[in-house]
């Protein structure tokens, strides 16, 4: 073996080595994901389903043909931005659960712009910004409580989806109201609304939205100074003290990310839901309820990465959509609900970090690999640079 | 002088060995008898501490075991040892803050789930105070206690469950002169009434004035067993720090086991203004407590100043108040003329100080990060790492690494690796790396070679000396006295937050910096 | 506002104050000894499913029965997952709220009813007639079942124990303690209240099963743990401002002219909670390993 040989294939060994190493926590969220499937699949056994049959449905109607997928995506986009705000947060060092309450002020603050003649294109962005500042400062008033006062931020994030979640309802019926639809808010003018992107689905321009802001957290988060004090400070808060890096800036910046994040998030909901572009109120905002919940699942089966959380989102959608034709499937339907049930059983696999330890084979196995192809790198590179 | 001196228990050729292959202890022998005080005397990482975990039952020995006159003991906890008659009182409280001190000693009672009349346990806590002259409020919260009353309550706790053989870590370094006196007082009524006691310290002088009997260890040897009465305090110093090394002129070599180094020692030019000028420096630490007392010292370009000392004598506060991690209530401490006290760590880098932090998984490192985002830690905002808008450079950075990994023979599979997953000495390589890098002014070492295997440690020694070489500043702060002695220019003894003097290492003998270190005053002149 | 509706609506509250105190009171133990437990909404929704089913079956005490072991068992797994398993509290909470708004909602449906179910007369309860109105004698449960716990944790052993597990493991586990071990004894116990409060619902209150039957209450509960502090006479208190006000807001909608939208008066516990809990009124101080898994050094 010339040195030159010997050289790319240790660096080919070293890669994948590496890759392989770096791909634990993916094969973590597989794992969840798969668990969480079985579940479902014992459950609907025991209830006397076809879980294969339903399974089949479910993707079908998830990703089978483009009307699919696109049902698919824009079921995602609430989730993408929701789980950011998780994401961020956690990153930060903190939990940030206000999500719920953060999206429905950020959608009752994007009504607004229907009370403003804007032009088009102007519209849309102002509707955005009011939502996102909106979400913003939901989400700071429990970060000061924090800073300020010591009070956890579980807590005061619980508190406020509660406040919001009454506030933004007291809004819908009385101040923001439409006139001639009492049971639901004004609705966003015809020039306000995020345009759809193919047409006959829910898919709407909400969708960029979502990637934009999930790909500028991962520039801001993993390629700038600022991102990467949020991160050590989270991680490491004394060592980033010794880096010279302020604690206090760093949640109030999270916070502040995420809340826009929560706020968009409602935005893209109200200024892009079909047929009528506004917040109902009966049944207590169905269409804004548990959307910060579900964030939060694909915020950990993403691993909290933007990237992660962009295919996790995608895949709940995906849960989702499939759902939808699941349910009307076949002779015997299994309902809706248990994407709900895969859904929690994924989010209790993945609360357990020893997971993986429960199949110790698995683990066995997969470390016995990693180190055949450390071994087998390290000899690479021996034999490859050896001067 | 002892009564009826039977022996209570035997501990024999006691090993421990961790699981990454330190060894704390080698084949200690030690009969512990009734009516006995014994002094367990070392520095730092001389093995005491593990001795008595494993006496206790906070740790099972490698090999060896301890025998009573009943026949051979076996403790798997701690609760066990107290059963037994064994009850250790820690450096570190084991104290629930909210609770009373009547409801900390209920908690250490032995039967489960059993009501507890708390009227009853405080009658019988009463009755323990007077017999033992230990006076605390009963129904206070713990945590609003003074630290002296706090450890009063965890001795109570101990004497509350009828030991035979009680165990002090260290029980007077957050005592008041007074309450050391009271402390001694008690204990020697214990020792009159049959109880067995060891008393670990580093202090010569405590050590002299209360026990029968000292132990010596050393590296995890035992070097001495003596009768108190008739052993001098210079004797003790020279079994705590071994036997005198024949000091050379210009070279000083480090202990047989390891490579040596030769740190030639070169005149700085103290003609110039010094880069590190400190004067009066007084800081409190987390207790509340003056921690650092007027301390004042200058470094000059081209030496290393050396701190030595045992652990807790305030040279880790004194550190961070000269790195910005810690405010001091008075003094002066200058950086080539600029303040840094009070200031932002990252402004006291830009003034061209490194800090190698004694405790690298804490302070120096983000254990997840990779090691291209460590490198970073400190300097992220420096105009080479940074660009516009605050974008990171990660080709530079990176390129960085490469040559830090380089330079400083950091064994990774490359700048992407999690830092985690270095060794300890690449780690600490990793560290000293950086902080060289920024070309510094003055580097602040602290234990910078702690936990490392003896090439690592030798490397980062190097590294010192050559930065000294170049006309850098030192500042060397470190337990392991040997290295403090190799490396230094000028050494300063640390105790009890002062410096007991500041001289060249070849005016000290061994001996005298083991009496130093424990505190004991030998009429040395500040040198300056 | 007549003294009839005085009268309802304090009966309203009562009832309404029920399952909030006993779950409160239940996680009180809980985080007491260091466990914080997110997933109170699921388990009183799976409780209120479960017994429901059971009391059906067997008559209300084998309802309200198997709602307690529902509440057990969940709160074991939740425990175990925590403690040996190193498991991320909020995590395995929210996985729990998850899993249990789907099986509820699968389990109606596939039982045939697609809204809800309602429990027959006989499986209920019944209520006592009082000059006030049809009242459940599980309200006597809930008045004074804190003064039991507040005993338990003040004047006991056990007690002092799981307080010493929460604040400070490392004292507790110096003196011999097994903090996993009393760690999920302390949920498990605290599941069974939660669990009573779900089958309350279902069994003794509302009479039917819904897959929205909690409405939040789990957080409302976890509320008013904060509120009082982890003092489960403070709970009883909570839990009944947090249940007059619910049925105030619910009586503020029936009025023609409403002087306050109902919505705000809904918002105030909230509210409450908040300034309790910001030391804007008095000091709130929770146990200091709360939400931490206990490694031993």
């Amino acid at each position: 073996m010339t040195e030159q040989q010997g050289r790319s294939e240790s660096r080919l060994l070293r890669g994948a080595h590496r890759t392989l190493t770096g791909l634990h926590p993916v094969f973590e969220s597989l794992l969840a994901g798969v668990v969480g499937l079985l579940i479902g699949a014992l459950l609907m056994h025991l209830y006397g389903f076809n879980p294969w049959k339903a399974y089949i449905a479910l993707f079908r109607g998830a990703y089978a043909g483009s009307y699919e997928i696109a049902s698919s995506i824009s079921r995602a986009v609430p989730l993408i931005l929701t789980a950011l705000t998780f994401s961020i947060c956690l990153r930060a060092g903190m939990f940030n659960i206000g999500a719920e309450g953060q999206l429905m002020v950020g959608a009752a603050a994007a009504v607004c712009v229907a009370l403003f003649a804007l032009p088009t294109g102007l519209a849309q962005i102002v509707g955005l910004l009011l939502a996102a500042v909106a979400g913003a400062i939901w989400s700071l008033v429990p970060a000061f409580l924090k800073l300020w006062r010591g009070v956890h931020e579980v807590i005061s994030t619980i508190m406020f989806n509660w406040i919001g979640r009454w506030l933004v309802l007291y809004l819908t019926i009385y101040v923001l109201v439409d006139p001639a639809r009492s049971e639901r808010s004004l609705s966003i003018p015809l020039n306000a609304r995020l345009p759809v992107l193919v047409r006959g689905t829910d898919l709407s321009y909400g969708i960029f939205v979502a990637v934009a802001f999930a790909l500028l957290i991962y520039f801001v988060l993993w390629h700038t100074t600022t991102g990467y004090e949020v991160r050590a400070a989270g991680l490491n808060p004394s060592a980033a003290r010794y880096g010279g890096i302020r604690s206090k800036r760093t949640t109030l910046l999270a916070f502040i990310l995420g809340g826009m994040a929560a706020g968009l998030a409602g935005a893209t909901i109200v200024m892009g839901l079909r047929p009528a572009y506004a917040i109902y109120g009966g049944g207590g905002l169905p269409q804004l309820t548990n959307l910060g919940f579900d964030g939060m699942a694909v915020a950990m089966v993403g691993r909290n990465h933007p990237i992660g959380i962009l295919v996790s989102a995608l895949f709940f959608g995906g849960l989702n959509a499939g759902g939808r034709v699941m349910q009307f499937y076949g002779s015997n339907p299994v309902p809706l609900e248990m994407v709900r049930i895969v859904e929690g059983a994924i989010v209790l696999a993945m609360s357990i970090p020893e997971l993986v330890r429960i199949f110790p084979t698995v683990k066995r196995e997969g470390e016995r690999f990693i180190g055949l192809l450390r071994r087998a790198s390290l000899k690479a590179r021996k034999g490859g640079d050896s001067s | 002088m002892t009564q009826g001196n039977s022996y209570y228990l035997r501990a024999e050729g006691i090993t421990k060995i961790y699981s990454d292959g330190t060894v704390a202890l080698k084949e200690a022998t030690v009969e512990i008898h009734t009516h006995e005080i014994i002094g367990l005397l070392g520095e730092n990482g001389a093995g005491k501490t593990t001795f008595t975990k494993i006496l206790s039952g906070l740790l099972p020995p490698t090999k060896g075991r301890v025998i009573s006159p009943n026949g051979p003991v076996r403790f798997s906890s701690p609760r066990e040892a107290l059963d037994f008659g064994i009850g250790m009182v820690h450096q570190h409280f084991a104290l629930v803050g909210t609770f009373t001190a009547a409801e900390n000693v209920a908690l250490s009672h032995k039967r489960p789930f059993s009501r507890i009349r708390l009227a009853k346990a405080t009658e019988r806590l009463e009755a323990l105070m007077e017999e033992s002259g230990l006076h605390v409020p009963l129904d206070v919260p713990v945590e609003k206690l003074a630290v002296g009353e706090q450890q009063r309550v965890e001795i109570l706790k101990v004497l509350s469950r009828d030991v035979d053989l009680l165990i002090l870590d260290e029980p007077t370094s957050v005592l008041t002169p007074l309450e050391v006196d009271e402390l001694f007082e008690l204990l020697t009524k214990l020792k009159q009434a049959g109880t067995s006691l060891i008393l670990i310290t580093h202090k010569l002088k405590e050590v002299q004035s209360v026990t029968d009997r000292i132990v010596v260890l050393r590296h995890g040897e035992l070097v001495g067993d003596v009768r108190t009465e008739g052993t001098t305090t210079d004797r003790l110093a020279q079994l705590m720090v071994g036997q005198a090394v024949e000091d050379g002129v210009d070279a000083v070599e480090l202990r047989t086991d390891e490579i040596p180094i030769h740190a030639r020692r070169a005149e700085p030019d103290r003609s110039a203004p010094s880069v590190l000028h400190v004067e009066g420096l007084s800081a409190k630490g987390n207790t509340g407590d003056t921690t650092v007392d007027g301390v004042s010292l200058d470094v000059y370009g081209g030496e290393i100043f050396g701190i030595a000392g045992v652990e807790g004598n305030g040279q880790t506060e004194l550190v961070e108040s000269l790195t910005g991690l810690r405010v001091p209530y008075e003094g002066i401490a200058t950086i080539n003329g600029e303040n840094i006290l009070g200031k932002d760590p990252r402004v006291i880098y830009r003034q061209g100080v490194a800090h190698i932090p004694e405790d690298r998984w804490e302070l120096g490192l983000v254990l997840p990060f990779t090691l291209a985002e460590n490198a970073i830690l400190g300097v992220h905002q420096w105009e080479e790492f940074r660009g516009p808008l605050g974008f990171l450079k990660w080709p530079r950075i990176n390129a960085h690494v490469r040559e830090l990994m380089d330079r400083f023979e950091i064994r990774a599979t490359g700048p992407g690796a999690p830092a985690k997953s270095l060794s300890g000495g690449n780690q600490q390589k990793l560290i000293v790396g950086r902080e060289l890098a920024k070309d510094p002014a003055i580097v602040v070492a602290s234990q910078p070679t702690r936990g490392l295997d003896i090439g690592a440690a030798q490397f980062i020694r190097n590294l010192l000396v050559e930065m000294r070489n170049k006309g850098r500043a030192i500042l060397l702060v470190s337990a392991d006295l040997d290295e403090v002695l190799a490396l230094s220019d000028r050494i300063a003894i640390m105790y009890e937050g002062r410096f007991m003097a500041v001289c060249a290492p070849e005016e000290l003998d061994r001996q005298k910096i083991g009496l130093l270190m424990g505190g004991a005053v030998v009429c040395e002149e500040e040198a300056t | 506002m007549s003294w009839n509706d005085i009268l309802s609506l304090l009966r309203i509250s009562l009832h309404a104050m029920v399952p909030i105190v006993l779950t409160a009171v239940g996680e009180i133990i809980g985080e007491t000894a260091g466990l914080f437990n997110i997933g109170l909404e699921g388990i009183l929704l799976i409780s209120a499913f479960g017994g429901a089913l059971g009391a059906e079956i067997g008559g209300p005490v084998v309802g309200l029965a198997i709602g307690m072991g529902i509440g057990a068992v969940i709160s074991f797994v939740f425990a175990l997952i925590s403690t040996y398993g190193k498991g991320t509290q909020m995590v395995t909470g929210i996985g729990i709220n998850l899993f249990a708004m789907g099986f509820v909602a699968f389990g109606l449906i596939a039982l045939g009813a697609p809204g809800f179910r309602d429990v027959p007369k006989v499986a209920e309860v019944a209520k006592w007639s009082t000059p006030m109105g049809a009242m459940s004698p599980m309200i006597i449960v809930a008045l004074v079942m804190p003064f039991v716990i507040y005993w338990f944790l003040k004047r006991t052993r056990a007690g002092l124990i799981l307080k010493a597990v929460g604040e400070t493991p490392e004292a507790a586990d110096v003196a011999g303690i097994n903090i996993n071990i009393v760690r999920i004894l302390a949920a498990t116990a605290g599941g069974v209240l939660a669990g009573l409060a779900g089958a309350y619902m279902s069994v003794a209150w509302m009479g039917l099963v819904t897959k929205g039957l909690s409405a939040g209450r789990g957080f409302i509960a976890l509320a008013c743990v904060v509120f009082s502090g982890l003092n489960p006479l403070l709970a009883l208190l909570g839990g009944f401002i947090f249940g007059l006000f619910q049925a105030l807001a619910e009586w503020i909608k029936t009025l023609p002219s409403k002087p306050i939208p109902s919505q705000f008066v809904s918002m105030l516990p909230y509210i409450v909670t908040l300034l309790v809990v910001s030391g804007a009124i008095g000091r709130v101080r929770f146990p200091k390993a709360l939400g931490e898994p206990y490694k031993r050094e």
